[in-house]
């Protein structure tokens, strides 16, 4: 079983590393992070954390783009285009299909981090030299947590890109609502406190609007946690037990997303 | 082989959910060895039953079984080799790739698989090609990339929905020639095609459908005088 999983997403994750949109999204980032040396320059204070804001934003940005534009396309494509059925024409099952094509799209996201990861820390390296006093505070260590925390937090939006690939028949209905959950899970953490603070109570929210937003505050991934640049950009210690409980979220979350997508597409007929 | 018992498969067609029958009450048993080649016009339900034969779609009505497997079973598609009707492959991978996936998928040891591999390629003329990318292959060699895609893992069923699409004769001829080899070594296909010749040159038995129903089942030893182009335009037109 874990050999075809394994097959799928060698295929998978060779398809999307040659996607010419891959080339496109690694020189932006790369062009963005080198932008660093010339930006800090501009700044008079705190050049450190300009550095680590501008290299995690370009982290952020990247995955947004590949979760976007590339991992929606090697899932609902095949759907639109019936690639599939040469791939389900393979004693395949169609969980194996999901979790082989999941776990192409997180290479290719684990690949495009690690060579952003070599890239962002040289710049990071070359700005600590030439400005030495102003980092005398960063962490290596805590932006390295950052950006894990970033990886994890593609994983979750890759498994609901799946998830809506599996659910729905158009690619641009799976884009739509994958940026729709993006939006939703990094702002409901905030509307929620808000909610519960004394300015919301003020606000008088209804009683249905108010219990629906606490079924949807659980049912959409509270992708807030994963953010961590002002820890990393200030070097405020981030416990490894916070490190270990994202992980963990990250891990629960996405293989129920899976696991759900899985059940539907397993019911789903390939017309 | 490949047995359905009556099988009837509807498509919801509009907005009010108005339902169609593709297939009707259709009933098959394909035996092992032999050439089994389904002909019709355009929506005659010939893609909807290979759909349903390969899992792709369940029947609203009946029962299909491969090798006494529901196709939902994957294990029913083990032995199985499918070419769609116009393949579509990933673009940015190369047939060598797109083979190593087969033969892993399907569990041929992996010496064994680059041997096929190679034999395989060479006999569709595509050796040379291995290394390029599939976006930079012609109709043709795409077609052919997905016969080896069906044949690669030595399936003991092969269903080829519309084979020769985009062949020039050359193609055509070896594309004939590879089916007479299997039916040789003893392989059950399914064959649908619009080029009634091909059909009626290499397969044994030959079932018309015309929209969605099934109107005659006969054997090669049934054509006498008669072409198949002859019988399938008298019974189209009968009805």
């Amino acid at each position: 079983m874990l050999a075809k999983i394994l097959s799928l997403s060698v295929l998978t994750f060779r398809e999307g590393v040659r996607d010419r949109a891959i080339i496109g999204i690694g020189l932006f980032a790369a062009v963005m992070m080198s932008v660093t040396l010339v930006v800090i320059s501009l700044f008079m204070r705190e050049l450190s954390k300009v550095a680590v804001d501008i290299n995690l934003s370009a982290f952020s940005l990247s995955g947004l783009l590949l979760t976007f534009f590339l991992s929606i396309t090697l899932m609902a494509k095949d759907i639109d285009k019936k690639t599939i059925y040469c791939v389900m024409s393979k004693p395949l099952s169609r969980s194996q299909y999901i979790w082989g094509k999941y776990c192409g799209i997180l290479f290719i996201i684990l690949t495009a981090f690690a060579v952003l990861t070599v890239f962002s820390s040289l710049t990071i390296a070359l700005a600590k030299l030439q400005y030495a006093n102003w980092f005398t505070s960063f962490s290596w260590m805590e932006y390295y947590k950052a950006v894990y925390a970033l990886f994890l937090m593609f994983a979750v939006l890759n498994a609901m890109v799946i998830f809506f690939s599996s659910i729905t028949t158009s690619s641009f209905i799976t884009l739509l609502f994958s940026i729709c959950t993006y939006i939703a899970g990094q702002t409901i953490e905030e509307v929620v406190i808000f909610l519960k603070s004394g300015a919301g109570q003020a606000a008088h929210i209804s009683e249905p609007i108010s219990r629906m937003l606490d079924i949807i505050q659980y049912v959409l991934p509270n992708l807030s946690v994963f953010d961590l640049k002002v820890q990393a950009s200030h070097a405020i210690f981030i416990s490894w037990n916070y490190i270990a409980w994202i992980s963990l979220y990250a891990c629960i979350y996405s293989t129920i997303l899976l696991i759900a997508a899985s059940m539907i597409f397993s019911k789903r007929e390939l017309a | 082989m490949i047995v359905l018992k009556n099988i009837t498969k509807s498509y919801t067609t509009d907005f009010l959910r108005k339902k169609q029958k593709a297939v009707n009450d259709i009933s098959l048993d394909i035996q092992q060895g032999e050439i089994f080649g389904i002909i019709g016009a355009n929506g005659a339900g010939k893609s909807t039953i290979i759909k349903m034969i390969m899992g792709f779609i369940r029947p609203d009505e009946g029962e299909v079984f491969i090798e006494n497997k529901n196709p939902v079973d994957p294990q029913s598609r083990l032995n199985m080799g499918y070419l769609p009707e116009n393949p579509y492959f990933y673009n940015n991978l190369t047939v060598l790739e797109l083979l190593r996936f087969s033969t892993a998928a399907s569990g041929v040891p992996k010496s064994l698989a680059e041997e096929r591999i190679a034999s395989l390629l060479k006999t569709v003329d595509l050796y040379s090609a291995r290394k390029q990318r599939l976006k930079t292959y012609s109709k043709g060699m795409v077609q052919r990339a997905g016969i080896c895609f069906s044949l690669v893992h030595d399936p003991k069923i092969v269903v080829l929905d519309e084979p020769m699409s985009g062949l020039d004769p050359l193609g055509r001829k070896m594309v004939i020639d590879l089916v007479l080899d299997l039916k040789a070594r003893g392989k059950t296909i399914l064959f649908c095609s619009h080029i009634l010749n091909d059909v009626e040159r290499i397969c044994d038995r030959v079932a018309i459908m015309d929209k969605g129903h099934l109107k005659r089942m006969f054997s090669k030893n049934d054509l006498g005088a008669e072409t198949m182009e002859e019988i399938f335009l008298n019974t189209i037109q009968e009805n």
